[in-house]
């Protein structure tokens, strides 16, 4: 008793009631329609000894979800497509329908690690749009949980850069490092992650007494902490050899692609929105700017360590410098901003982040732009890892810090 | 619905487990008493005309019974090593401190669904795992454990536990290849890689010790050791411990040198495809492997089962067969009085205990000291105790060190890793194999 | 002095790993031991009380307004006992949110906008609520009489039967949603939407005048789609 299966199906060994396609296993991540590009034809299709690798977007590596597909020849990658959007939410589109005070809630989890820089962008542009002066005592408290909000997103970057590399150990000590920065933060905004703490005018509530507590508990530790967390991974030979002379930019390229931030300054140029464009009272506190001349992972990391320490005097001189006054500026309930346009930029821990506000004159922007810096950084991959290993694919990736809740909005 | 079938419903389930293993368990026992009487005779004869296949046999099956709680021991072990140096607690709940998490993977690792992906070679599949696990126990037969407790005493272990070991590459190949996944492939062909290139400054670094030695039979290289612990080899082949060490690093798949299963970056290399057992075929053959690797280490350089310094010979003088009708007395008086001499301070000194709950107490004291002087009789009077305690301390402390090196450093790329195999290693081998040899030749 | 001994960083931070074995765990252990809470904490779903006993919400809806989800409804009843001034639930205040982004885009705005709000009898309702005895778990009982006595499930007699039988008005509006044999709008409502759709040509003479228009040949195989 035969029965002739459908052309191109077998039998499942497991269920022999189940018929399952010739080619299901053989799944090669080509798309199924002619490509549409240059660029697309000339990346599907394969030389000789060349093989395609689909890093998907549930890999135990890519920050968040990523999918990158390689395309190998034995361990060494020598072209790659990257496809992002795994995690659009369409936060610019809810941002239209919001309410101006709203949207700073939707912009928190844009790099959930640093909501608070991700909340100040979009209230720098409505500020410049209602012409609004924020009180000197909001500006310093800005700066405070900002750095604080800076510290804790280096340290998680240095946990997940030894994570990829395969050391088990610093990721959970930058995380009970973080754990302290964000306990000191809910006790200031009243979360822990997603803050939500920025108003348009100022901020949500003072100093008290539980957050100035912590934090001063914190800063007595804080350097030896962190120094003795960095000091597993400066001076291992394996983590320097690994790191050192991965995914080289010079200043050139990244200028090419419109890197700022870290990654831009570990090249060699100086260039800090702090510094270049200031804006809060940035002008004045007195700090530096770390600069690093190689260009490679090693100098990345190396760099957020340094800003990490740099972070800790800014904290220090907003703790002795800060002013008394209101914490928000007088604003009426509904905000109808005049017909305009606002851009503000400011320094967050990945790079120059930007909002761009255009107000149509009613209670709602009508349209929120955001500029991402994890988002501009994700091309420079394109250009960095052809050429390297497998192995170091994960840590170039790692390197350029990207979150993929800003690259993909 | 007969009879049988009523009762077998109105059974809870130990009921229903009970009412089938008791009536098993009966028919056995009854069977193995009436052969032992029946044939009892016969079989002590063949089985003394046949010692060494029976050893053999004997050997393997209680490797292979120990081997699960081995591995238990040492996953547990990783587990909370590697929490404790992460400031965490790591496993807490199941058992005390969490000692009872490994058996319960193990036995959840058995309860996973077992499939094979479609396009993937059915056999190779399926025996890849077993080909692994059984190099990891049939190289462990030659390991000597104690003076007398060795599976085998060939002339040539050592070579033998190397052409063994040498084998595990063709079982993670066959899982690499079998699993028709990119991911497995990569991890398969790296660990080919990694394993070949690195057996070379293995071997090589202890040809030096063979040297010295004179013989490559494991226990004889263990009886040399004997006496003070400068007598070990590792005082007398610093730099050989040192590449065996780092070399035995490298065939276990350990980190750093663990990118075979790089989590970070290929998923879990050759053993992506395999769930429940079979992965646990895997996942126990690696820590029997680290166990292994320690053992050798242990039993070639760190003296085996020999007591670090040399204790002078105690003997029991006390003849258990002159007690006879006083024997009784002790064994019905002593364990209570013990219970109730411990458990007093607890009643008196602490009014929160109750009664009972002191007796608990001094019985659970009771049962530690007797086991502990039991245990100190034992190593006393029995050499094989008192070895088996020194080899079982040295290997742990050695997956120790392993599972501290885990828990600290990351991994290396794999050209990195086969330039230092290469570039370094081997030449350092050959070098300690050159000074060894003339050292040797000058002094005799 | 790590570049002159190789290895020698290998080991330091093996010490610094062996230090950190020895010191005390930054775990938590709970259930047993509960990590503060700061008092600030904006995570708690509860409403809070002042010293003196009573509740601190005012229902001035200022947090359903800015919540940027409209997650937020609030219900009860006013001064003078009614159970529906300018409080409506999430899903109308949607349509207030929606409407004006309809307005701006130059489309009609529904009409139906404001039904919930008419003033209701709720008699019926009580009766129904008594002869199920105020039960929560019968709320599928108490939806379908409710549904036969309306022809449909008005938004105040939810309401109703939300604070008599103290199941949450969320929970109702999701149980009525999941089963189809519920409406939410009275059997005449969708008379303009099928009023319309029964004026549209059927497919065949659409596809048929587009064919002709394109010369294409749009071989029509759909049959009448309505």
């Amino acid at each position: 008793m035969t029965t002739t299966l459908p052309p191109g199906t077998h039998v499942s060994g497991d269920d022999p009631n189940v018929l399952i396609d010739d080619d299901y296993a053989s799944y090669e991540p080509i798309p199924p329609y002619p490509p549409r590009t240059e660029r697309e034809a000339e990346f599907y299709t394969l030389g000789d000894g060349e093989m395609y690798l689909n890093m998907g977007p549930q890999h135990p590596s890519t920050h968040g979800v990523l999918r990158v597909v390689l395309k190998l020849e034995g361990e060494r990658v020598v072209d790659i497509d990257p496809v992002l959007g795994y995690l659009h939410r369409g936060v610019e589109k809810l941002c239209e329908n919001a309410d101006y005070h709203q949207t700073i809630s939707q912009v928190d989890p844009l790099e959930y690690v640093s909501s608070l820089f991700m909340e100040w962008g979009p209230v720098m542009a409505y500020e410049k749009l209602l012409d609004i002066q924020v009180p000197r005592r909001a500006e310093y408290i800005r700066v405070l949980s900002g750095e604080l909000n800076r510290i804790a997103s280096h340290a998680l970057f240095m946990g997940w850069f030894a994570l990829d590399l395969g050391g088990l150990t610093p990721i959970l000590w930058s995380f009970i490092e973080r754990d302290e920065i964000v306990e000191m933060l809910a006790a200031l905004t009243g979360q822990r992650m997603l803050f939500n703490y920025f108003r348009i005018g100022g901020v949500n509530g003072d100093l008290n007494h539980e957050f100035l507590s912590r934090l001063g508990d914190w800063m007595s530790r804080a350097v030896g902490q962190i120094d003795a967390n960095t000091k597993l991974l400066n001076e291992n030979e394996i983590f320097v050899r690994r790191a050192s002379g991965l995914g080289v930019i010079d200043t050139d390229m990244a200028l090419k692609l419109c890197m700022t931030g870290p990654n831009l300054r570990a090249t060699g140029l100086p260039y800090d929105i702090r510094r270049a464009h200031p804006y809060s009272v940035y002008p004045e506190l007195d700090f530096e700017v770390p600069t690093r001349s190689e260009g490679d992972s090693l100098a990345r990391y190396l760099l957020r360590m340094e800003e990490v320490k740099q972070s800790l005097r800014i904290i220090d001189q907003c703790l002795h410098q800060m002013p008394d006054g209101p914490i928000m500026a007088k604003l009426p309930r509904l905000l109808r901003p005049r017909p305009g346009r606002a851009w503000a930029a400011l320094e967050g821990p990945r790079g120059l982040y930007g909002a761009y506000a255009i107000s149509d004159g009613t209670d709602q922007p009508f349209r929120l732009k955001i500029h991402d810096p994890s988002f501009i950084h994700l091309q420079a991959v394109g250009a960095l890892l052809p050429g390297h290993l497998l192995a170091d694919t994960m840590a170039i990736m790692a390197s350029l810090d990207p979150i993929m809740g800003g690259v993909d909005k | 619905m007969s009879a049988v079938s009523r009762t077998w419903d109105q059974l809870t389930l130990p009921g229903k487990f009970l009412a089938i293993v008791v009536p098993i368990l009966a028919v056995l026992t009854t069977g193995l008493i009436l052969v032992i009487v029946l044939f009892g005779g016969a079989i002590w004869n063949v089985i003394l005309a046949n010692l060494p296949v029976v050893r053999f046999i004997a050997a393997a099956t209680i490797l292979l019974l120990l081997s699960p709680p081995i591995a238990f021991v040492i996953i547990y072990m990783e587990m909370k090593v590697i929490a404790l140096m992460n400031l965490r607690l790591g496993p807490d709940r199941v058992g005390p401190w969490g000692t009872l998490l490994s058996t319960v993977h193990g036995l959840k690792v058995l309860m996973k669904e077992d499939f094979t992906p479609t396009r993937a070679d059915p056999v190779v599949f399926t025996w890849a795992p077993v080909v692994v696990f059984s190099t990891a126990i049939l190289s462990a037969l030659v390991l000597p454990f104690a003076p007398g407790l060795f599976g085998q005493d060939l002339n040539l272990g050592l070579l033998y536990f190397f052409a063994i070991g040498g084998l595990t590459v063709v079982g993670l190949l066959m899982g690499g290849w079998a699993s028709f996944n990119k991911y497995s492939l990569l991890g398969g062909l790296r660990s080919a890689a990694q394993i070949v290139s690195y057996e070379i400054p293995l071997t090589l670094s202890v040809v030096g010790l063979i040297i010295l030695a004179g013989t490559m039979s494991l226990n004889q290289i263990v009886q040399q050791q004997a006496g003070w612990f400068v007598n070990w080899f590792v005082i007398r082949q610093p730099l050989g411990f040192l590449i065996f060490v780092i070399a035995a690093t490298a065939e276990a798949n350990r980190t750093p040198f663990d990118l075979t299963e790089a989590d970070s970056e290929i998923v879990a290399g050759f053993a992506t495809e395999y769930s429940g057992m079979r992965f646990g075929f895997f996942f126990f053959a690696e820590y029997i492997g680290v166990f292994i690797i320690s053992a050798l280490t242990t039993v070639l350089y760190l003296g085996g089962w020999n007591a670090p310094i040399v204790l002078p010979h105690i003997v029991w003088a006390i003849d258990i067969g002159s007690l006879s009708g006083w024997i009784l007395a002790i064994v019905a008086i002593v364990p209570v009085l013990g219970t109730v001499l411990l458990g007093a301070p607890f009643f008196l000194f602490r009014s929160r205990t109750r009664w009972w709950v002191a007796l608990i107490v001094g019985f659970v004291l009771f049962n530690v000291l007797a086991v502990g002087l039991f245990g100190l009789w034992a190593y006393i009077s029995f050499d094989w105790v008192a070895g088996l305690f020194w080899f079982v301390g040295k290997t742990f402390a050695l997956v120790f060190v392993f599972v501290w090196l885990r828990g600290t450093l990351p991994r290396v790329r794999i050209d990195q890793l086969m330039g230092f195999a290469w570039k370094w290693l081997l030449p350092a081998a050959l070098l300690n194999l050159f000074v060894t040899a003339f050292a040797f030749v000058v002094v005799h | 002095m790590s570049q002159f001994v190789p290895g020698l960083g290998l080991v330091k931070g093996m010490g610094l790993t062996l230090k950190r074995f020895f010191e005390p765990k930054a775990t938590i252990r709970y259930p047993e031991v509960r990590a503060d809470v700061a008092v600030k904490f904006r995570g708690r779903l509860q409403l809070l009380y002042d010293e003196y006993g009573a509740l601190k919400c005012e229902t001035c809806f200022q947090c359903a307004q800015a919540c940027p989800i409209e997650c937020i409804d609030m219900g009860g009843l006013d001064t003078k006992g009614r159970f529906h001034v300018h409080w409506g639930p999430p899903e109308t205040y949607g349509e207030r949110r929606e409407e004006s982004a309809l307005r701006r885009s130059g489309r009609a705005v529904p009409d139906p906008a404001y039904e919930h709000f008419r003033p209701f009898d709720l008699t019926t309702v009580d009766e129904i609520l008594e002869a199920h005895d105020y039960d929560p778990k019968r709320m599928l009982e108490i939806l379908g009489a409710t549904q036969a006595a309306f022809g449909h499930l008005p938004v105040a007699a939810l309401k109703r039967i939300s604070e008599r039988t103290g199941a949450w008005y969320a929970l109702i509006y999701g149980t009525a949603s999941y089963y189809a044999q519920f409406r939410f709008e009275a059997p005449g409502a969708t008379a303009q939407a099928e009023a319309i759709t029964a004026r549209r040509p059927p497919d065949a003479t659409f596809l048929d005048r587009l064919g002709a228009s394109l010369a294409g040949g749009q071989g029509g195989g759909q049959g009448a789609g309505a």
